[in-house]
């Protein structure tokens, strides 16, 4: 199937072209013009080709597997309708390619911007071409985020990046609106497929989620669309250059939306709620946007007010819910494409040509450039409705449409004369726009001397306008194909009857186009002198778009906040801490009420008495602990370290050398850490008695601990008096060897069966130690802690009142042997580090083991001769030992994707080495080197960042070059 | 523990006696440090588990798991080395410690005087 391939080259070429754009040189404005214009020249070409099939009434599909898990197709799917768009995107964007070639300075980084156009051009493909609706919105996203950078294309000014972001605010939130509604309506059709979705129209309709799906459809849509309430991100986006606004505002973006709305008619159309949201959304928008477009000032501000309308009206179109609406509503989508566009190009020439878009400045302009005038002013006769251009066509459509009965309610009998009102207002506007412009006398005090722009660039308008004339006089021959391939492809076998002729006789539409056209014209002589003074428009001048959407986003993402933030946060880390435990103790109760969980009875194991006495010294440990934690730290914390090894023998006891092995080194590294943490908390008193309040506290909190400790304990109990169920611990036992090359099951299991959750968790541990170094770096100690303590205070007085001994002597003689032995101990540390590493596979150890232990080794070092001394001879450098070993790590893992296996599959074979014999080698061993390499590194970031307050802080000075020259040690950690 | 029933009785008893031994010396260091009235009194009383103490269990270890294995095992060594090392470093700064406390006190009359209780 030839048609395969061409979708996918028409969604394929603008991504790749955009790819290939975005290498160019910045000044390379021909070579960016060629390409892009050839992109869209070859997209429209491609597009094209289809015709045939599309004429037959025929479906292109092209499907990939995307996500199989989720049921998920990417599917390309052209129809007729989409075809229609895809012509008129490619068309149209070829234009603009052609138009922007001239219109943009040499000064203009141009890679960007064609980069960014074609990108966009591809999503909109992506849009209408979509035949699944996850796809769709995912396009939708894409045009959002690249019409956000086009709009900010020229990110110097103020106005662009606030446009730009007003733009991708409102248009990405409808988007995920509509990813919303998407997601209920594939849950309502069954399938996210578009062919099943629209197949399952009455299935939609009658489902009970309809209406909140149409609401979040209708917000995706409407916003995307510029429809009232959400058409205020409109005018801004004007912000953009002229040939981004000409592409977005005529054939994309504002299209999408009601594209949209067409495409889904026939799944979610025919309901009351369809017709009054839909149809009361596209009334208002279209009678606003009139109104507003004929009080603008500004060329492109009137323009986008007229595409407010324009998309109003169609809005209404597709709203008003009946076939020969939903002909009329794609019929005005094109011509509104054609004649916005040509408009825009024009008024960009205006601009670039005098060098302003006031039209309080402009007028007379006629004589300087007669033919872009011509165009402007056929195009904007088409946009008012003139007869023999294509706008008066599906103008007509629209008043028929509108005559119509649809329920009867006072709004719909009132309809005509409404619109026939609104429509006086898009002749005013489209009179303002030529006869302020181009007529009057000549121009005076214009930036630059206004001529006719070069051929080349006016071409684009030139063919618009011609379509428009073409379309308008001969539309059967012209655009009737067309039409008709497209609304077949929406409406199926119920096409209704519709003519495309220029002349049906005296209609009540021909009536109502006559009285818009004379009114309109009656309220531009009217409000002339008092238009070229006004300061924006009646009524609502007050009511600012953007003032009310800055609000909004300021209430929401900062007052709303920091009122949050005050009531439910707190600086304070004891109502935290309190908060959290709080929070434990409860989830911890839950499942003994819901789950019953009650201890059961189990026979009493056999009590070792020696074992019983272990136990027996470590809760004495524990208690003891707990008791002189308030005044002794230093007792409660050795006592601390005899519950830890408690702990430690009863791993052992236990037969677990490997969590004993684990146990200790931790225990050591813990021990160190609270010792250097203990420098920084304030002295305690017992002679001090608190106030009740405190007492209480401290009161609630004892319980709070005694609550959660015997929570916990009847928790261990009850889990461990009941049978264990069935696990896959027989797995590893029995696999550890064969499969994983290792005799130590623990280690296999970490390094090889439970790899990714190993890499995930040094992962954490690298973040931890990143976010304690972060956190201490701008760490100020408590004041009553900062000076010198009262040790090393009595140590200088001795020292400063025996003349042969100077400042720090008798600290260093204190340390002189047992530094000494540290010092020597260290290469020692180092080697059963490493033997613990190598042997980790088969027997107890392991890199982390071994990591904690390196880790030991340093410490001592800071230990026993000082930060600086140790510095000064030593870098280690931690955050490049835990980079290095993330990366091993990973790299360990990505090195099975080498030999086509999944990732972290580990392999393991013997390697013979002299003298030291055979010795199992499993990649496992360098995954394995990473977990140390990164142990280490967290571990010493973390204690030395910790050691490096007092270095700190005993330089107390508190100006900046100190702080800074305090930093430059931590800052060498890096 | 059914490897020992493997042990020859000369072993067996040996290794006992050299752990009670050492468990013996052990106990009554950390008596002395019960007992004992001053701090630089009762830093000495532990040493006798941290020298002796280790040495004989150490060495029953030895024995015990040589004449099992069939074949010299002297791991057991190692821990005397560091035990004999390290002692000494935590000793060292701990009655450094005192002495500088007691100093600042005023508590410390002279090197080598009694100390008050």
């Amino acid at each position: 199937m030839p048609y395969e391939a061409l979708l996918v080259a028409v969604l394929a070429l603008p991504f790749a072209g955009s790819f290939l754009a975005a290498l160019f040189r910045a000044n390379a404005r021909n070579a960016e013009s060629w390409l892009a214009g050839g992109v869209a020249l070859a997209s429209l070409a491609l597009a094209g080709a289809a015709y045939p099939l599309m004429a037959e009434g025929g479906i292109a599909r092209y499907s990939a597997a995307w996500v199989p898990g989720l049921g998920l197709e990417f599917v390309i799917r052209m129809d007729g309708l989409a075809w229609a768009m895809t012509m008129l995107i490619a068309g149209i964007g070829f234009l603009v390619v052609l138009y922007a070639r001239y219109y943009m300075s040499p000064a203009d980084p141009v890679p960007r911007f064609f980069s960014f156009l074609l990108a966009f051009m591809g999503s909109m493909f992506g849009i209408v071409l979509s035949g699944n609706l996850i796809q769709l919105v995912f396009f939708w996203e894409l045009t959002s985020l690249f019409s956000f950078l086009l709009i900010g294309y020229w990110h110097q000014t103020a106005q662009a990046r606030e446009g730009a972001r007003m733009a991708l605010i409102v248009t990405s939130a409808g988007g995920l609106c509509l990813f919303a509604g998407v997601l209920l309506l594939g849950h309502m059709a069954g399938s996210y497929d578009l062919d099943h979705v629209l197949a399952a129209g009455d299935a939609i309709r009658s489902h009970r989620l309809y209406v909140p799906a149409l609401i979040l459809v209708l917000l995706g849509a409407l916003t995307k669309s510029a429809q009232f309430p959400f058409h205020f991100w409109l005018p801004h986006a004007m912000a953009a250059p002229t040939p981004v606004s000409a592409y977005l505002h005529s054939a994309t973006m504002v299209k999408a939306g009601v594209f949209l709305l067409v495409r889904l008619w026939p799944a979610m159309g025919g309901t009351h709620e369809w017709l009054w949201l839909v149809g009361s959304a596209g009334l208002v928008t279209f009678i606003l946007g009139a109104f507003l477009a004929v009080f603008q000032q500004d060329l492109k501000g009137l323009l986008a007010h007229s595409t407010i309308s324009h998309l109003g009206l169609i809005t209404l179109l597709i709203g008003l819910d009946s076939p020969l609406g939903q002909v009329a509503a794609i019929f005005h989508i094109m011509n509104h494409a054609t004649f916005k566009a040509s408009l825009f190009m024009a008024a960009g020439i205006i601009d670039h040509e005098t060098g302003t878009r006031d039209i309080r400045r402009l007028s007379g302009l006629w004589r300087f450039m007669p033919i872009t005038g011509t165009l402007a002013m056929v195009a904007a006769a088409a946009m008012a409705g003139v007869p023999l251009l294509n706008g008066f066509l599906s103008k007509e459509m629209f008043f028929a449409e509108t005559i119509e009965i649809h329920d009867g309610s006072p709004v719909d009998r009132a309809l005509p004369y409404v619109v026939t009102a609104a429509s006086m207002f898009t002749v005013a506007y489209s009179l303002r726009f030529i006869r302020d412009v181009f007529f009057g006398p000549p121009p005076t005090g214009l930036p630059r001397t206004p001529h006719e722009p070069p051929t080349l660039m006016r071409l684009p308008a030139e063919v618009l306008v011609l379509a428009c004339l073409v379309v308008g006089i001969v539309p059967g021959y012209t655009v009737g194909p067309i039409l008709e391939t497209a609304v077949r492809s929406v409406l199926g076998a119920a096409v209704p009857e519709y003519s495309l002729a220029v002349w049906h006789g005296f209609t009540p539409e021909l009536l109502m186009s006559a009285f818009a056209m004379a009114g309109g014209i009656a309220v531009y002589f009217l409000l002339r002198s008092w238009l070229l003074v006004c300061e924006g428009p009646p009524l609502f001048r007050h009511i600012n778009g953007r003032r009310i959407f800055d609000r909004v986003l300021v209430t929401l993402s900062w007052r709303l906040a920091r009122r949050l933030e005050e009531i439910f946060g707190s600086r304070r880390l004891q109502p935290q801490l309190r908060l959290l435990a709080a929070v434990a103790l409860l989830a911890a109760l839950a499942p003994f009420y819901m789950q019953d969980l009650v201890p059961r009875s189990m026979a009493r194991p056999e009590l070792d008495a020696a074992f019983a006495l272990v136990w027996a010294v470590g809760i004495a440990c524990a208690l003891g602990a707990a008791w002189q934690a308030k005044f002794h730290r230093l007792a409660a914390l050795i006592l601390l370290g005899g519950a830890g090894l408690a702990t430690c023998i009863t791993f052992v006891w236990l037969s677990a050398p490997d969590l004993a092995l684990t146990q200790l080194v931790v225990e050591t590294v813990t021990t160190v850490l609270l010792l250097l943490g203990l420098r920084w908390l304030p002295k305690r008193l017992e002679e001090i008695s608190p106030p009740a309040r405190i007492r209480w506290y401290r009161g609630s909190d004892f319980a709070f601990a005694l609550a959660s400790g015997a929570g916990l304990a009847a928790l261990a109990y009850a889990a461990m008096t009941r049978p264990s169920p069935d696990s896959i611990a027989d797995f590893f036992v029995e696999n550890a060897y064969t499969k994983g090359g290792g005799t130590n099951v623990v280690n296999v299991i970490l390094v090889d069966f439970r790899g990714f959750d190993t890499f995930g968790e040094i992962t954490v541990l690298g973040a931890v130690a990143l976010t304690v170094y972060a956190l201490l770096r701008r760490f100020r100690p408590a004041p009553e802690s900062v000076p010198v303590p009262e040790q090393q205070r009595v140590q200088d007085i001795d020292d400063d009142a025996h003349p042969d001994r100077k400042k720090g002597d008798t600290v260093r003689s204190a340390m002189a042997v047992p530094g000494l032995i540290m010092r020597l101990l260290f290469p020692v540390i180092a080697v059963v580090a490493v033997y613990l590493l190598l042997r980790g596979h088969d027997l107890p150890g392991g890199g982390f083991v071994a990591g904690v232990t390196m880790a030991v080794a340093f410490i001592l070092q800071y230990m026993a001769r000082g930060t600086t001394w140790v510095e000064d001879r030593l870098r280690i450098l931690p955050v490049r030992w835990m980079a290095t070993g993330l990366l091993l790590a990973g790299g360990t893992g990505l090195g099975a994707w080498l030999f086509a296996k999944p990732f972290l599959t580990s392999s393991f074979s013997y390697l013979e080495i002299p003298l030291i014999g055979e010795i199992p080698m499993a990649s496992a061993l360098l995954f394995d080197l990473g977990v140390f390499a990164l142990v280490v590194g967290a571990t010493v970031l973390i204690l030395i960042a910790l050691a490096h307050q007092s270095v700190r802080s005993r330089r107390a000075p508190r100006s900046r070059e100190a702080e800074a020259t305090t930093l430059a040690p931590m800052a060498e950690l890096r | 523990m059914t490897e020992t029933a493997e042990l020859p009785a000369w072993v067996a008893a040996l290794t006992a006696l050299l752990l009670l031994l050492g468990a013996v010396v052990t106990l009554v260091g950390a008596v002395g440090l019960l007992r004992l009235r001053s701090f630089y009194e009762r830093v000495h009383a532990p040493t006798l588990g941290t020298t002796l103490g280790t040495a004989a269990i150490a060495l029953a270890s030895m024995i015990c798991f040589s004449a099992l294995e069939g074949r010299p095992v002297l791991h057991a060594l190692l821990i005397v080395v560091f035990i004999t090392i390290t002692t000494p470093v935590s000793l060292m700064i701990l009655v450094r410690a005192a002495s500088l406390r007691d100093k600042a006190e005023g508590k410390l009359q002279a090197p080598g005087a009694d100390s008050p209780a």
